[in-house]
């Protein structure tokens, strides 16, 4: 390997280990909370690609019942992003109103509500591909207005080019990224967020609102889903109402190699699995896609805390 | 009457394959082992079949004969067996939603695989196998015996040792342990049973769909037959087998309904094209209002209660 591919590589990693990371964040904020996966994350994810598609002013392929159709306004891609994302978000809060509350309340058994996620994300899934079909959607080519579509690293007579995109994921993650850090180290809403993950009980009892924490959660939670399934959008094309499936598996070996439930854990696993991705040899360019679950099965097994996980005491 | 086999007899099949799918995951199930593995058993047994009948047994004229079929179920519910201690005795070390992503882990990686080795034809499958039966309808001759086998193998299960063991396991797995119950070795057992019994079906199924390849294998199945198990029930192997059985015959007979004229069209054409949408809110309903899954042990239980309490009295 040149040092060319190797920094190609490492800026390749970065780029997609940073949405791997706000990806997983979404999926361990709320196991944090509720020690619950959301397995509808994914199909978020899809969700907050087709809603700034829409918002973009774009019409709707020919087939589902939404056929052709397009929105009245066309927002610029910074915007329709972000509002895509928020849209995405209250998804996040309308799952978690339908298909997590009610079993919580009746205080049933942790592996329904994992049934009961899966069971949106059929919904999710089918209903996109009703609306709008299962056709492949792309953004308007250059959608963050750059210009150039490579970005030198290297001297004239050694280029070392990155797909300008690329840079844009990296650095659109990256603020994301220390927002969310801020939210939850700095404000009261991160502290209340972080005492109830520590312990629900006592949080409520004294005086947190958990159940509108768990809201705020899953709004943010589906808010990086979203943002997460529009860059991966940026730089290839929506494939179609399954674009989330893979990378919703994905995320989940993220949040077990750092540790479930843990913040930082999920940012290192996102970087390390993207990195390991980039390094695949091109002539394995086939296997990259067992990477993450080769990593998730070997952590599984030699260290299932993670890797910043803590182990937790066995109780009786 | 012939018609009605004719129109149904691919749907009565594969209620009968999916019975036992559904078996295969409420197997490891019975000990609280929440394993989503079923699916690559099932990949596996059909790949093992497609390439028996293919390439190593070059079939003659007329139809395949049946007892290769059988062997072929032998040699995939073995192999199946063999992969599941090899995995088991590491991955049931895991408990509860790391288990669940463990197997999760396992099914991409063997899917992975399926895709890119050239045994198993790459992306584009199998295709040709060979059909031992002129009729779908009878592949019933050997799919039939092999479900009555399985559920009477089940009956007598939760009646032996090894059967309260598993149930001693899946209520408290420490007490069980205390109770000198080796956790590990009944949790493999139930494991790799469920994995022999998916990798037979795997087998037959390769022939009855004539064609096999990575789509086998997928997490969406993984869904499907853990719904199949927990919208059934999860108390007794009853339950997974109406649940396979109503959840499969569930899109044909939407399919009916969205032939009825006297339905208003819009209604019509969500039970046409949008089932799978009907399929994931049955998902999220039956386990808010059906919990404990539609069959539980309760509804037969008071009439076994009349039946004991009489003896045990005596014995006082």
């Amino acid at each position: 390997m040149t040092l060319t591919q190797f920094f190609q590589n490492v800026l390749n990693g970065l780029s997609i280990g940073s949405v791997y990371a706000i990806f997983a964040l979404g999926y361990t904020l709320v196991f944090s909370i509720l020690g619950i996966i959301n397995f509808a994350h994914g199909s978020v994810f899809t969700l907050g690609a087709y809603f700034t598609y829409m918002l973009t002013g774009l019409a709707v392929g020919f087939n589902g019942i939404l056929a052709t159709t397009r929105l009245p306004f066309a927002l610029p891609f910074i915007l329709a992003l972000l509002v895509g994302s928020g849209l995405a978000g209250l998804v996040g809060v309308l799952i978690e109103r339908l298909a997590f509350r009610p079993l919580r309340k009746r205080g049933s058994d942790r592996l329904l509500s994992l049934v009961s996620s899966l069971g949106v994300a059929v919904v999710i899934v089918n209903l996109i591909q009703y609306l709008v079909g299962a056709e492949a959607y792309s953004y308007r080519s250059d959608p963050f207005g750059l210009g150039q579509p490579t970005v030198n690293f290297g001297t004239p007579e050694r280029p070392i080019p990155v797909r300008s995109v690329q840079l844009v994921i990296f650095a659109v993650s990256v603020v994301i990224l220390i927002v969310l850090t801020l939210i939850i180290n700095r404000t009261r809403l991160g502290k209340a967020l972080q005492a109830v993950a520590e312990d629900t009980v006592t949080a409520r009892l004294l005086g947190i609102n958990t159940d509108r924490l768990i809201l705020f959660t899953f709004f943010v939670s589906g808010f990086l889903g979203g943002m997460a399934g529009t860059l991966v959008a940026t730089s290839q094309s929506i494939t179609g109402p399954y674009f989330g499936i893979a990378f919703g598996l994905k995320g989940l070996a993220v949040i077990v190699l750092g540790g479930l439930g843990n913040i930082p854990g999920a940012v290192v696993g996102g970087f390390v699995i993207g990195l390991a991705e980039a390094f695949v040899p091109s002539q394995y360019v086939a296997y990259k896609e067992a990477v993450a679950f080769a990593l998730l099965f070997i952590i599984l097994l030699i260290r299932p805390q993670g890797l910043l996980g803590r182990v937790q005491v066995q109780k009786v | 009457m012939t018609d009605f086999f004719n129109t149904y007899g691919n749907l009565m099949v594969l209620m009968v394959f999916n019975a036992m799918l559904g078996l295969s995951l409420y197997l490891p199930l019975m000990a609280g082992q929440l394993s989503l593995a079923s699916p690559g058993f099932y990949a596996l047994g059909g790949y093992i079949g497609a390439v028996f009948s293919t390439k190593v047994f070059q079939s003659s004229d007329g139809a395949f004969p049946v007892s290769y079929v059988l062997l072929e179920m032998l040699v995939g519910g073995l192999a199946s067996g063999v992969l599941a201690i090899v995995v088991g005795i590491p991955a049931l070390r895991l408990r509860g939603i790391y288990l669940a992503l463990a197997t999760i882990a396992f099914v991409e990686i063997l899917r992975v695989l399926s895709l890119n080795l050239t045994i198993t034809g790459g992306a584009i499958g199998i295709f040709g196998i060979p059909q031992p039966f002129n009729r779908p309808l009878k592949y019933l001759y050997i799919a039939g015996p092999l479900l009555l086998f399985s559920m009477f193998f089940m009956y007598r299960l939760e009646r032996i040792r090894a059967g309260r063991a598993l149930t001693a396991i899946r209520e408290d797995e420490l007490a069980a342990g205390a109770m000198g119950i080796n956790p590990t070795y009944y949790k493999v057992l139930a494991f790799t049973l469920g994995a022999i019994l998916a990798g037979m079906v795997g087998a037959l199924s390769a022939h009855f769909l004539n064609t096999w390849n990575a789509r086998q294998g997928t997490f969406d199945a993984s869904i499907t037959y853990l719904t199949f198990a927990l919208i059934g029930g999860s108390r007794t192997f009853v339950g997974p087998v109406v649940g396979a059985m109503l959840l499969t015959a569930l899109p044909e007979l939407l399919r009916f309904l969205g032939g009825i004229d006297q339905l208003p069209q819009s209604v019509r054409d969500l039970f046409l094209n949008g089932r799978l949408i009907i399929f994931g809110l049955l998902i999220v309903l039956g386990t808010i209002f059906f919990p404990q899954g539609i069959i539980t042990p309760r509804l037969w239980e008071r009439r076994r209660r009349t039946k004991a309490v009489r003896p045990a009295e005596s014995n006082l």
